[in-house]
């Protein structure tokens, strides 16, 4: 019940609150909003998809959201003048590093599997099923 | 950190472009369209990645997803693409109960979100306080010059302190590369090539 006062007082009292005022300036909040709309975009496309390769690139968004996060603290960091503020593009670079490598393996794989089912509608893709 | 004026619109420009395209890459039908959408909304994170000051990463960005992830898609889609989906006559998304469980676990997100931003908000809006120094300027006979430094501390920092990170990833990619030659061959090529067993 407090959860859900909570969350109505989050919207009304939006106009008084330092939430209206951080909203007009695009600083770290905002990008974590936008990332966290990715990931859920990602998220819902990664369990409504038949299609496998459109399911890869709903995980591309996904590794995408976390990138924007890291780039975001990053920013953050650098902008209250921390000494390891690079951190978060150092790691940014290795996610996009593990993506290409796992575009690379995923889709091999989905040649691989196409050759032998003839298929790329993953709910016909069920041999571990039952 | 804060923005105002041009780069307030750039953030909400590219901000709702790639929360639109990334709606429309899972909606779509086709999936060469969903893989040009895919790319409208890298091309939009990229933009958010120069308003962050990560130039270097946003460079990264549009050459290797952009120019190689995507594009080995629309190959890997060329090759196995069945046309059923243009026609219209196959269903798109799951079945019902699959379709029902992803918008019950999206809305338990949303409001985990939602729930999340209210607790934090005193300690997330708060304005930073410190100087920012990304951007170095220097003063040359042609007049100010503007450069970020980025991608020089990037790369320093990556050397410096991720080095065995990233011997670690050039391994990883390494193993990428022949992994999927070998998944990718065919039956008659893997007949072809030399047998592991023997020593011919």
């Amino acid at each position: 019940m407090t959860l859900l006062t909570n969350i109505l007082g989050f919207w009304q009292s939006a106009e008084s609150s330092p939430l209206s005022e951080g909203l007009t300036h695009p600083d770290l909040s905002k990008f974590l909003v936008v990332s966290a709309l990715l990931f859920m975009i990602g998220v819902a496309g990664v369990l409504v998809r038949r299609n496998i390769i459109v399911i890869f690139m709903s995980i591309e968004l996904i590794m995408n959201a976390a990138n924007i996060n890291f780039l975001a603290f990053s920013h953050y960091l650098t902008s209250i003048g921390s000494v390891n503020a690079l951190t978060g593009q150092i790691f940014a670079i290795f996610v996009i590093v593990v993506a290409a490598a796992e575009a690379a393996v995923g889709l091999g794989l989905i040649i691989a599997l196409y050759r032998n089912r003839q298929t790329i509608w993953i709910d016909e893709i069920d041999l571990l099923k039952w | 950190m804060e923005l105002s004026g041009a780069a307030a619109i750039f953030f909400w420009f590219f901000a709702i472009a790639s929360l639109c395209t990334g709606l429309l890459t899972i909606m779509a039908r086709n999936a060469v369209h969903c893989a040009l959408f895919l790319i409208s909304t890298l091309l939009s994170v990229a933009a958010m990645f120069v308003l962050l000051g990560a130039e270097f990463v946003a460079g990264v960005q549009i050459l290797v997803y952009i120019g190689g992830v995507m594009v080995l898609f629309l190959f890997v889609i060329m090759l196995v693409n069945v046309g059923a989906e243009e026609r219209g006559n196959v269903a798109i998304f799951n079945s019902t109960r699959q379709v029902a469980a992803t918008f019950v676990l999206v809305l338990l997100l949303a409001f985990a979100f939602v729930f999340a931003v209210n607790q934090s908000r005193e300690a997330l809006f708060k304005p930073p306080a410190g100087p920012s120094a990304v951007v170095a300027s220097t003063v040359s006979a042609t007049g100010t010059m503007r450069i970020s430094r980025n991608t020089e501390e990037v790369g320093g920092a990556l050397y410096r302190y991720a080095a065995l990170p990233f011997e670690i990833a050039s391994i990883l990619l390494l193993v990428a590369i022949v992994g999927s030659v070998l998944l990718a061959r065919t039956r008659k090529q893997e007949l072809m090539g030399p047998n592991p067993g023997s020593d011919s």
